[in-house]
């Protein structure tokens, strides 16, 4: 139970950060990709 | 365990943290600031942002400061399954939407606002209807961001209530003003990864200054049998059922959703809306838990106001550091939902009253832009007078997800089926509206048959959203089977015990009642099949607006639809 209740609490902040890294990741590509297409980011 | 206050920030620190955030933001959009801004990037950017920006943009969206409030109240009154409640019916939102998100960009790839493509599909009612639910929504969502800051403000400094509802207004106005859409997007990422980060470190550090899983054990001796239950009935019914109503309205209702459907790179839709609905998952459901750490720790809320919970426990637990950290995870929060919807707003205002029905297909791009700037500085005054009036955040989301629960099927079916017709379009949202009421304000006593009559509409609504989910991912056949299924289920199940739970009747009698006014209208219809195809030429960009397409029968796009209507 004690293991249950502490994975049950904690899973969220690692699945955020897993999001968080491909979220960044995906990022830089976007920057490198509109570099390379000479357009804006946004 | 009470704590009899919290911690306070000096008002110099309290404001060189507010000043901090709002100036590094406002820096940030200097970077992309051009002296002469291009009308439909004001609005929806240049239709190719990337995975990375666009799923951070829809994930910062999303989350607003009720996020974190309302998932701890819920972990707090339902036990172990009140975040889930809160936070997967939220992320679920986001999910539900992508599949007719692509629809909606096929139909127009160069929209700007749903309203545009409903504009082209029935004519200028049933779009300033949906214009103005989107504005309902934004004003309210506006409100309560505001409302939020000043909470925070107050409670963790000396400072007042309005001076921190006045500082975020200013703040977000600030940064937004000028270059909209584009500011918006490029600050969400920004927003975004501090706030992540943000809650990857103080969701562990609040549980293991608590006393870690072992001292949450133990606090369970505190909860009921049913909030130790992760199948909780109370939890879905009460919190759960109208969330998941709401899933569909909410992402439809919403021109924040739809300007980043049509701003993304069409490929990118399905990554960007997945990885954003994990993201908002993840972070919601796990700042939820700081709520359920509170009710295993018997810790009550402060003045019994359930917003204390998270920085009630954030000032016990954790050093002011972590405090200062939360103080931003809130701002960023918040600000990042308020500026999407200044740009929501003003894209609303520019594209969907001036030009569609002002300037009908002739408008001036410098006059649109002037007019989404001033529409930021209004929504921003009327948000900073209304946020005063400290309305309840939960009640509110379930009350405009309702609402926007009457425009669900006819907006989608608008999409999908050539009959639909702006009368029933029009006239099934009315109906709707008027039937909610009715039900969720108790206007007529629900029994000698009223009871019934609201069980039988909210089981066809209840039919409705599970059809029209399955629809969007499996196709006609699996939603129509899904849907009769979901119907009878409902009216075995829903009938003598619906009439209980006010809420869910009224919002599931919204959806049953526009539906079945809107297939009846349509099928009784005998205007001609309309041609999807004429969506695309009617939407366009502004800045480089084309001569009008003639079809091949020979009359320009809007005769035809004309003749069609």
């Amino acid at each position: 139970m004690t293991f249950l209740l502490g994975f049950y609490v904690l899973i969220w902040p690692a699945i955020t950060l897993v999001v968080l890294v491909v979220i960044c990741r995906a990022v830089m590509r976007d920057r490198r990709k509109a570099k390379e297409e000479q357009r804006e980011l946004v | 365990m009470n704590s009899e206050s919290l911690y306070q920030f000096s008002i110099p620190t309290v404001l060189l943290l507010l000043f901090a955030f709002y100036g590094g933001t406002y820096l940030m959009t200097l970077g992309i600031r051009k002296k002469n801004e291009d009308a439909d990037a004001f609005m929806v950017s240049n239709h190719r942002v990337g995975f990375g920006m666009g799923a951070a943009s829809m994930t910062a969206t999303w989350i607003w400061a009720a996020s974190f409030y309302a998932a701890a109240t819920s972990g707090y009154t339902y036990g172990v399954s009140g975040p889930i409640h809160y936070g997967l019916w939220g992320a679920l939102m986001i999910l539900f939407i992508y599949p007719f998100g692509r629809r909606f960009r096929k139909l127009a790839p160069n929209a700007h606002t749903l309203g545009e493509l409903i504009h082209a599909r029935h004519g200028s009612s049933s779009q300033l209807i949906l214009a103005l639910s989107n504005v309902l929504g934004s004003v309210i969502s506006l409100m309560v961001n505001f409302t939020a800051a000043g909470a925070l403000v107050s409670v963790l400094s000396p400072l007042s209530f309005q001076a921190g509802v006045i500082i975020a207004g200013f703040g977000v106005l600030l940064y937004t003003l000028w270059s909209g859409f584009r500011a918006s997007v490029m600050t969400d990422f920004a927003q975004l990864v501090a706030l992540m980060a943000i809650a990857i470190v103080i969701i562990p550090a609040v549980f293991f200054a608590m006393g870690g899983p072992s001292e949450l054990v133990a606090g369970l001796g505190n909860l009921t049998a049913e909030q130790t239950n992760l199948f909780s009935m109370d939890a879905i019914l009460y919190q759960g059922a109208p969330f998941f109503v709401a899933v569909l309205a909410y992402a439809i209702g919403n021109q924040t959703i739809s300007q980043r459907l049509f701003a993304v790179n069409e490929s990118h839709i399905k990554p960007t809306f997945i990885t954003a609905t994990i993201g908002y998952g993840a972070i919601v459901i796990g700042l939820g838990m700081i709520g359920l750490m509170a009710l295993t720790l018997g810790v009550e809320p402060m003045g019994g106001d359930m917003n204390n919970l998270i920085p009630q426990m954030v000032s016990t637990y954790l050093s002011p550091l972590f405090i200062a950290l939360f103080f931003i995870l809130v701002i960023g929060s918040l600000s990042s939902t308020a500026d999407s919807d200044l740009s929501a707003l003003s894209a609303i205002l520019m594209a969907d009253v001036y030009g569609k029905n002002l300037a009908r297909g002739k408008a001036d791009p410098k006059r649109m832009l002037l007019v989404g700037r001033l529409t930021m500085i209004i929504a921003t005054a009327v948000g900073i007078v209304f946020a005063s009036f400290s309305l309840d955040i939960l009640v509110m989301l379930v009350f405009v997800g309702a609402l926007w629960g009457a425009i669900v099927f006819p907006v989608i079916a608008s999409c999908f089926w050539n009959r639909v017709t702006n009368q029933a379009f029009t006239t099934s949202v009315l109906v709707a509206m008027v039937l909610f009421c009715l039900a969720r304000f108790e206007l007529l006593p629900m029994s000698g048959g009223s009871d019934l009559f609201f069980e039988v509409l909210a089981s066809i609504g209840g039919g409705v959203i599970i059809g029209l989910m399955v629809f969007g991912f499996l196709g006609r056949i699996a939603g129509f089977i899904a849907a009769a299924l979901a119907l009878v289920a409902m009216l075995v199940f829903a009938t003598d015990f619906l009439r209980d739970y006010t809420v869910l009747l009224a919002s599931l009698t919204a959806y049953g009642a526009s539906t079945l006014v809107c297939v009846v209208m349509s099928l009784m219809s005998r205007q001609p099949d309309f041609d999807f195809a004429t969506i695309g030429e009617q939407v366009g960009d502004y800045e480089t607006q084309r001569p009008e397409p003639v079809t091949p029968g020979g009359q320009t796009a809007a005769a035809n639809l004309a003749t069609q209507r």
